[in-house]
């Protein structure tokens, strides 16, 4: 068994050498092999790729080297999330420094405007400097709680995270292109990850439709709370697209367009759609605007056990592409509930609000719950069954068990 | 008599035990040939068991709870990047069986 072991995987490096087999391969698989010297994911001394070794492994859950979330009480006691609790959802690798070189020289093309122009980051540094906070959601956070098991990163608060970026805002940079054409419907936004791999763009590039109008809030970003945008965050130049998920904040960012119809890849056609469980199709809707949404982050079933007496129960909550209103609090499973006192700075709608309900709990099981609202829509109790276990914003299944003693 | 139909049991027992490990054995050979060649699995996948270095999906020494059941309906599927082997037919059912009993018992090996 040995002996063939090694036969075969010395037949595998020369399919890898050798160009014909490898077309071949290509041909009957859909892909390429990335070239090993690309490779960047060995495992680091914390049990976290090298590529992220720097991150806190204490407050992250590894579902793979390419799906780590952030546990539910490390979602940060302030308002921001540290770079170094916050998850990781990479659908290409991430860009070696390499790879990237000088990044006051990565580029950036706009096109759908009037006068098209490519500008590097040193020149949308001249053309305007903001700060602003969102919510970063991966699309499938909450797949976890989902009975059907979608495939996919079984996250069920971790994929989500409070950011700061720095950046220019895309409507300095629209307006130094001179406006946008008049027919555009849509902003189209590409990354270049796919490009080391040699895989098929059509099948691998990260391109991304939203509604044309999502750029008067949108933001070229090149730090991220405080630093350099890391290259696993999608460094140098990373589009962020306020109030929706995080498959629409493009990383390595290699173009914007204004265009009439949506991007024909893969992973707008076809990925990350909203359909009914065994349907799938381009007619079901994107994943794009978040939905109202909040949770506990303390205490937690993660915690440990509550000492009777006085506790502060506290969470996030967003409101999406609105400011987020309210927040109820239950501990009783959702029989009745009780308003929380929003706490900390509001950094406008896109941030989440912190939520704090200070109450007297005696020894006992209970489930603590929370239910936001943001004046339009609020949080259903059940989650909307679909096939990939997108978009969850039900409180039951967000609620916590924990134990009083 | 009794002894003897101890015996016939055991040595029917072993016979049928090393008859499946045969297969499976058989099967994990035919299952790194598919995972390396037929369908390039070694291209986009780390698996230390069959040497692998690809960086464009998830490491599969390292995805939580991998079993022959999810690694089949990923394989038949697809996800993201990953080519649909069933559905678009670039694999058939029994590779697709053999291959994601090779990969649910290699990885972490």
């Amino acid at each position: 068994m040995k002996k063939k072991l090694k036969n075969l995987n010395l037949s595998r490096r020369n399919f890898l050498a050798g160009t014909a087999t490898l077309a071949g391969i290509a041909a009957t698989a859909s892909v390429a092999p990335i070239t090993i010297a690309n490779a960047n994911h060995s495992e680091g001394k914390k049990g976290l790729p090298d590529f992220i070794s720097w991150k806190d492994r204490d407050a992250l859950i590894v579902h793979s080297d390419k799906g780590i979330e952030t546990h539910r009480s490390a979602i940060g006691e302030s308002l921001v999330t540290p770079n170094r609790n916050i998850y990781i959802r990479n659908n290409m690798p991430t860009m070696t420094d390499k790879q990237i070189g000088n990044r006051m020289d990565w580029k950036v093309s706009i096109e759908g405007v009037k006068n098209p122009k490519t500008f590097t980051i040193a020149q949308l540094q001249k053309l305007g400097h903001e700060t602003m906070a969102t919510i970063l959601q991966c699309s499938g956070n909450g797949r976890g709680f989902f009975k059907h098991k979608p495939r996919g990163s079984q996250w069920k608060t971790g994929a989500a995270a409070c950011v700061l970026w720095t950046g220019v805002p895309m409507k300095t940079v629209v307006e130094a292109c001179g406006g946008i054409n008049g027919d555009a419907v849509y902003m189209t936004s590409a990354g270049v990850d796919h490009v080391p791999t040699g895989l098929d763009p059509k099948k691998a590039m990260i391109e991304r439709s939203v509604p044309k109008k999502v750029f008067k809030d949108a933001m070229l970003a090149w730090e991220m709370n405080g630093v350099p945008l890391p290259n696993a965050h999608g460094g140098p130049l990373r589009m962020v697209t306020p109030g929706y998920f995080g498959i629409n904040n493009v990383k390595h960012l290699g173009k914007v367009a204004f265009t009439t119809s949506e991007s024909s890849v893969k992973y707008m056609k076809k990925s990350y759609r909203i359909s009914p469980i065994g349907k799938k199709g381009s007619q079901y809707p994107s994943c794009w605007e978040m939905p109202v949404k909040s949770w506990i982050t303390r205490p937690t079933d993660e915690t440990g056990t509550v000492k009777a007496g006085k506790v502060q129960i506290v969470g996030v909550a967003m409101g999406g592409t609105k400011k987020v209103r309210s927040v109820k609090v239950s501990v009783d499973g959702g029989s009745s509930w009780k308003k929380a006192k929003f706490i900390g700075p509001n950094l406008g709608k896109y941030a989440w609000r912190q939520f704090v309900l200070e109450t007297t709990l005696s020894s006992g099981t209970y489930n603590i719950a929370s239910l936001a609202s943001n004046g339009t829509d609020k949080q259903p109790e059940l989650r909307m069954e679909n096939r990939r276990g997108y978009a969850h914003n039900g409180w039951k299944d967000h609620s916590v068990n924990i134990t009083v003693v | 008599m009794k002894i003897l139909k101890f015996l016939l049991i055991v040595f029917f027992s072993f016979l049928f035990k090393n008859q499946i490990s045969f297969a499976d054995e058989a099967k994990m050979i035919k299952g790194l040939e598919i995972f390396n060649e037929t369908a390039g699995c070694a291209g986009c996948h780390v698996l230390k068991a069959a040497a692998s270095e690809g960086n464009i999906g998830p490491n599969l020494d390292t995805v939580e709870g991998l079993s022959y059941d999810s690694v089949m309906d990923i394989v038949t599927h697809g996800l993201g990047v990953m080519p649909a082997f069933g559905e678009d037919e670039i694999l058939t059912k029994d590779e697709i069986d053999i291959v994601s009993f090779y990969v649910a018992n290699s990885v972490g090996k």
